[in-house]
């Protein structure tokens, strides 16, 4: 169960079966030419199959194991706090404004590598120069609070 | 010649120099600093040029394309690191000639050799792609259908490592491509009632997650260190080595300029083509990997003659031949260009100011590598920890600004996650990206073939040139397929994403 070419072709394979079952519920082929069925059918239908043998080819050759492929020790922790502050910014951003979620996510990121108050001040930095460049100069409406940021 | 003239003037005009000199600035800050590549950045800017006109646009986009090429030499030159995979096989030459206190003179070679393939590759683009593109002309949709079903067989065959994992990659960008809406009959599919799909995954989510944030994840992983480079003297060579260098120079250029016409391939093919073609014409082959000048000059000189050639598939058949290219062919579709055939008879004055400006931004890069080849070096202290917040920063902000929308940062997070655990196992990303573009191009012409033909498809055999495109994406298929059972793809097929 730790072998992850097979959990990586179970998840495409799930996604290939559920664009063939929903295909099959477009029309194939109408009066007057193909249907919106048709090209979707084939493509998640051959996608479906090759990742079947991509999946039995997993257990034929040597299996590669998560543990393999995954980061260790420091690694690990950067790329998990990477996870985590997205997420964090995808929260946040909806009651903060882009200015703060972003803050906090770069936060979350630098502090490790930079004294705390270092981190805040790249991270409030970034986030503001980004905001300004990106709402100031080239007019993208950027979520912000009720203080405008 | 008129039409390239007035290119020139176009490309001349002080607002689009400032955007080419931006765009190959940022070219070489993308081929000098560590984790990312061209295909990154041009997607890491694509959002920037929303409100510039459409040649400004690419002028930009394209600078940083074969900007990061020759920015990539330096980190192989001086730190033994490429900058980007298209320089991996300066280190074997590069770096040694760098111990030996000789970094400037292959620095001034790879510029030197740089220019001259880049320069011959635009001018093979603007005298190649009229006449193909007329020729193009009289295609109709079998012919298209099968042209991009050989550019996407050829893809899958000679990128990554198993063309079992280079076939999924390839269906899996076709089946995020066809997302949104038939094109025949307006039915919207896959959108589960999120009113956001109802259109289409876009292009930018997904290639700013796959390439951008799969990439900071990736070298999130290991040691995050500025590096110090070496002083950069002297930048030309000793006068005895002027004839090797020239010969080399000349084959990099041919060996560059062929492959780069050909769907599939990527800018490192050239550079160990050429590499090995020099050591073997070597009278004395033991100097490779010990600072042989050829051994810089050769492949730095291909790979930037892959970039110009590789364009050439793009404006004349709408084919994108790399990922970076695929990105710009995303870039004409977002600005209202539909490369092609019709795109030099349609849109002159955009094709000729981009070739004009392409010859413009060698130049500036050739003196932006030569006199300031130091100063590109300290770039390399910019430690990635400072580095990768910024980028990430731009890469959310910039999926957000495509529809203002959310929904797209959460696309190009979840892409960014998928990209990174599909790199895990050796899925290359590439073929995702390509097929992803071509998708609707290819859904476009085989229902357009099929209800010509009344739905029978073996009626596309009847037609010569569809037909003939069609035997040869299956003979390359199976040699495909036979290589890897073999196990004979070796070098030419590493998973690189360029």
């Amino acid at each position: 169960m730790n072998n992850a070419a097979l959990w990586i072709g179970l998840v495409i394979l799930a996604f290939a079966g559920v664009l063939f079952q929903q295909s099959t519920t477009y029309q194939y082929f109408g009066r007057f030419g193909p249907g919106p069925g048709l090209f979707p059918l084939w493509l998640s239908g051959t996608l479906g199959v090759i990742t079947l043998i991509y999946i039995i080819n997993s257990y034929r050759h040597k299996i590669v194991t998560f543990a393999a492929i995954l980061p260790k020790g420091t690694g690990r922790i950067r790329v998990v706090s990477l996870f985590a502050a997205l997420i964090v910014f995808l929260v946040a951003i909806r009651f903060t404004g882009y200015t703060v979620a972003s803050t906090i996510m770069l936060f979350i990121l630098l502090v490790r590598e930079y004294k705390w108050y270092k981190s805040l001040a790249i991270a409030a930095a970034i986030s503001v120069v980004v905001f300004y460049v990106f709402r100031g100069i080239l007019d993208v409406p950027l979520p912000v609070n009720p203080f405008g940021f | 010649m008129e039409y390239l003239l007035t290119g020139f003037a176009t490309a001349l005009s002080w607002q689009n120099l400032l955007y080419c000199l931006i765009g190959v600035t940022f070219g070489m800050l993308v081929g000098v600093l560590p984790g990312l590549g061209p295909s990154a950045g041009t997607a890491v800017l694509l959002p920037l040029t929303f409100g510039m006109e459409p040649i400004s646009a690419i002028i930009m986009l394209s600078g940083i394309y074969y900007g990061a090429m020759y920015g990539g030499t330096i980190t192989s030159v001086l730190i033994n690191t490429p900058g980007e995979a298209a320089s991996a096989i300066t280190c074997l030459d590069g770096y040694p000639l760098a111990q030996q206190g000789r970094a400037g003179t292959a620095l001034g070679v790879a510029g030197i050799g740089s220019f001259f393939g880049g320069t011959v590759a635009i001018i093979g683009l603007a005298f190649i792609g009229p006449p193909l593109a007329k020729l193009a002309l009289k295609f109709g949709p079998p012919e298209f259908f099968a042209l991009m079903v050989l550019g996407m067989t050829m893809v899958i065959g000679l990128m990554g490592k198993s063309v079992l994992r280079g076939l999924i990659a390839a269906f899996i960008g076709l089946n995020l491509a066809i997302i949104g809406m038939d094109p025949l009959t307006g039915t919207v599919r896959f959108a589960f009632g999120v009113e956001e799909l109802s259109n289409g995954l876009d292009f930018i989510p997904l290639v700013m997650g796959m390439f951008g944030l799969s990439e900071i994840i990736l070298c999130l992983e290991d040691e995050m260190k500025a590096e110090t480079p070496p002083k950069v003297r002297g930048l030309l060579p000793r006068r005895e080595e002027w004839g090797p260098v020239t010969k080399a120079i000349m084959r990099g250029t041919g060996i560059g300029f062929l492959v780069g016409l050909l769907p599939g391939t990527n800018s490192v093919i050239p550079t160990i083509m050429s590499y090995s073609l020099e050591r073997k014409l070597a009278k004395d082959p033991s100097r490779f990997g010990k600072g042989a000048i050829e051994g810089v000059a050769s492949p730095e000189t291909a790979n930037n003659a892959y970039c110009g050639a590789a364009l050439i598939p793009l404006f004349t058949l709408g084919i994108p031949s790399s990922p970076t290219v695929a990105i710009l062919l995303g870039a004409f579709i977002m600005h209202g260009l539909q490369p092609g055939p019709q795109l030099f008879s349609k849109n002159p004055d955009f094709v000729w100011a981009v070739i004009a400006s392409m010859f413009v931004g060698n130049l500036i890069l050739l003196f932006m590598n030569l006199p300031m080849a130091g100063f590109w070096a300290k770039m390399l202290m910019v430690p990635y920890k400072l580095l990768f917040p910024i980028v990430l920063a731009v890469a959310i902000v910039g999926s957000y600004s495509v529809n203002n929308s959310m929904f797209d940062v959460g696309a190009m997070i979840l892409f960014g996650i998928l990209g990174y655990f599909l790199k895990k196992v050796e899925i290359p990303l590439a073929p995702v990206v390509l097929t992803f573009v071509l998708g609707r191009l290819i859904e476009d012409s085989l229902l357009q073939s099929l209800t010509l033909f009344r739905g029978d498809f073996t009626l596309i055999f009847s037609r010569p040139i569809a037909g003939t495109l069609l035997v040869l994406s299956l003979l390359i298929f199976v040699a495909s397929v036979i290589a890897g059972l073999k196990n004979k793809k070796g070098a030419l097929a590493s998973d690189v994403e360029m």
